[in-house]
């Protein structure tokens, strides 16, 4: 794309951006991604305004106009996802791991502090509200318990339709009828809209999940869901953001990776369990090993 | 009870503590804080002395391979180098941890590789051999071939066999057969190879 918005990225300036975007986000292209990320900047560019890949890269390293980025991050995180997606792992966390954790944390009515579940990255809501779904209607300590849910993504955009919650067929063919009927009101062209009290439990949150910084705020978290995200990064990113999921959880807590990732690849920091519906990692509780 | 909303809007990141407090909290007692520490100072350079300093005295875990995340991003020779000599010790975390960095830092590693390749201690070229396994360099398959074909010691050999053995193709047959040759007192090696290859 040296001259034009169609021709393509050349092999130098591809390198240079992959450079760029590493550096910002730690996720990493590879060369067989070239088709998918030039069309994705393609349209970065056009949208901007910009007359070709260097003014428009140039633009994004040296000003300040960080939606440039943000637009950039938008374009080249994948978010397709829809409700109750690998809910064997939500089997886990109403049959295993939340009464291991209520057990562990004294019992309900003696915790200090609500049970905290992250979901991570949530793309446009559905992991986060499939939590809350199943939780209200299969939980049996759900009325005994308070429950703090958050979602967090990198980009802006999936977030505002996670706040927005109104959902097409796809996204919702998982989702039994009758809970359909019960949280869902239909808003016209095939779409159905999440009930408020549900939206309003999930507190969502913008986040990149390599960023120390960023993610310091998270904290004492005694579930985390962060499912085919790692597998974006290198090595070093992926540790980087193993150590701060670490860093995120209370000792003891539990975390839920895609059914193809392996922490043990990542990083020795936290052990693996395995469960009746499959593996889970705890971040252990008898302090740092 | 049930489900329930924080009372604020989510949450401001947190900014960074200062450096100079940073490398301080290196030295806590609580091992939590030195942990956040070694994470905190991602990307400042002129903390990479006294990260590295802390890698071998380091008895938590936890810290070491947070000290180690942060130093591998610096993916410099000088990094590399000072990691590496870690691969020698009698500790055998720190030795795998170590690894585990070492193949993460495709910048600098192919620097020191020939140089680890004639290190005179065998468990120094057995860990190398661990190191090239996960790194992401063309020339690590090369490395890995050439420990197979002139390393002395049949434990490195056999580590090196192990390495290779997820990108095994059928141009490796002979050589690993003439692993065996060379070693054929190795039943370790022996079926290691007959498991690959047959």
């Amino acid at each position: 794309m040296t001259s034009s918005t169609t021709a393509g990225l050349s092999a130098a300036d591809f390198e240079k951006f992959r450079e760029f975007f590493y550096k910002r986000t730690g996720i990493q292209f590879t060369e067989s991604k070239r088709y998918f990320v030039d069309k994705r900047i393609e349209t970065c560019i056009k949208q901007a305004g910009f007359p070709g890949f260097n003014a428009w890269f140039s633009a994004l390293r040296l000003s300040d106009r960080s939606g440039l980025l943000q637009d950039l991050i938008n374009q080249l995180t994948v978010n397709e996802t829809y409700f109750l997606r690998e809910d064997y792992q939500f089997d886990s966390l109403l049959k295993t791991v939340l009464p291991d954790v209520l057990a562990a944390r004294g019992g309900a009515g003696r915790m200090t502090g609500p049970v905290k579940i992250l979901s991570l990255p949530c793309s446009t809501g559905e992991e986060p509200y499939s939590i809350a779904l199943r939780l209200l209607e299969e939980w049996d300590q759900i009325d005994h318990v308070d429950v703090e849910i958050h979602g967090a993504d990198i980009d802006s955009t999936v977030l505002d339709k996670a706040a927005h919650a109104s959902y097409g067929e796809r996204s919702l063919q998982r989702v039994p009828m009758a809970w359909r009927a019960k949280y869902f009101a239909p808003v016209g062209a095939g779409r159905y809209q999440l009930d408020a009290g549900i939206r309003g439990a999930v507190t969502l949150h913008q986040v990149n999940v390599c960023d120390t910084t960023s993610m310091r705020s998270f904290r004492d978290f005694d579930v985390i869901f962060c499912r085919n995200v790692l597998i974006y990064f290198d090595e070093l990113s992926s540790r980087r953001a193993a150590e701060n999921l670490y860093g995120a959880m209370r000792p003891g807590g539990y975390l839920f990776l895609g059914h193809s990732e392996s922490m043990s690849r990542i990083s020795p920091i936290f052990t693996p369990s395995r469960l009746p519906e499959g593996i889970v990692y705890q971040r252990p509780s008898g302090g740092p090993r | 009870m049930g489900l329930v909303r924080r009372d604020h809007q989510p949450a401001e990141a947190k900014a960074a503590p200062p450096v100079e407090t940073l490398l301080r909290q290196l030295d806590d007692p609580d091992p939590d804080c030195r942990r956040e520490a070694a994470l905190g100072l991602d990307g400042v350079a002129e903390a990479v002395p006294e990260l590295l300093a802390r890698v071998g005295p380091e008895t938590a875990s936890t810290v070491r391979d947070a000290l180690l995340t942060t130093l591998a991003a610096h993916d410099t020779a000088e990094v590399a180098e000072a990691l590496a000599v870690h691969l020698a010790s009698d500790e055998a975390d720190l030795r795998t941890a170590v690894a585990e960095a070492l193949a993460t830092m495709p910048g600098s590693m192919p620097a020191i590789v020939p140089r680890l390749l004639e290190d005179p201690d065998h468990d120094v070229r057995v860990m190398t051999a661990m190191v090239l396994a996960d790194l992401a360099h063309p020339g690590s398959l090369t490395w890995l071939a050439d420990m197979i074909r002139q390393d002395p010691h049949p434990n490195v050999v056999t580590a090196a066999v192990d390495a290779l053995l997820p990108s095994l193709g059928p141009e490796h047959t002979e050589l690993l057969r003439d692993a065996v040759r060379r070693f054929p007192d190795d039943p370790f090696l022996r079926f290691t190879v007959e498991a690959a290859v047959g």
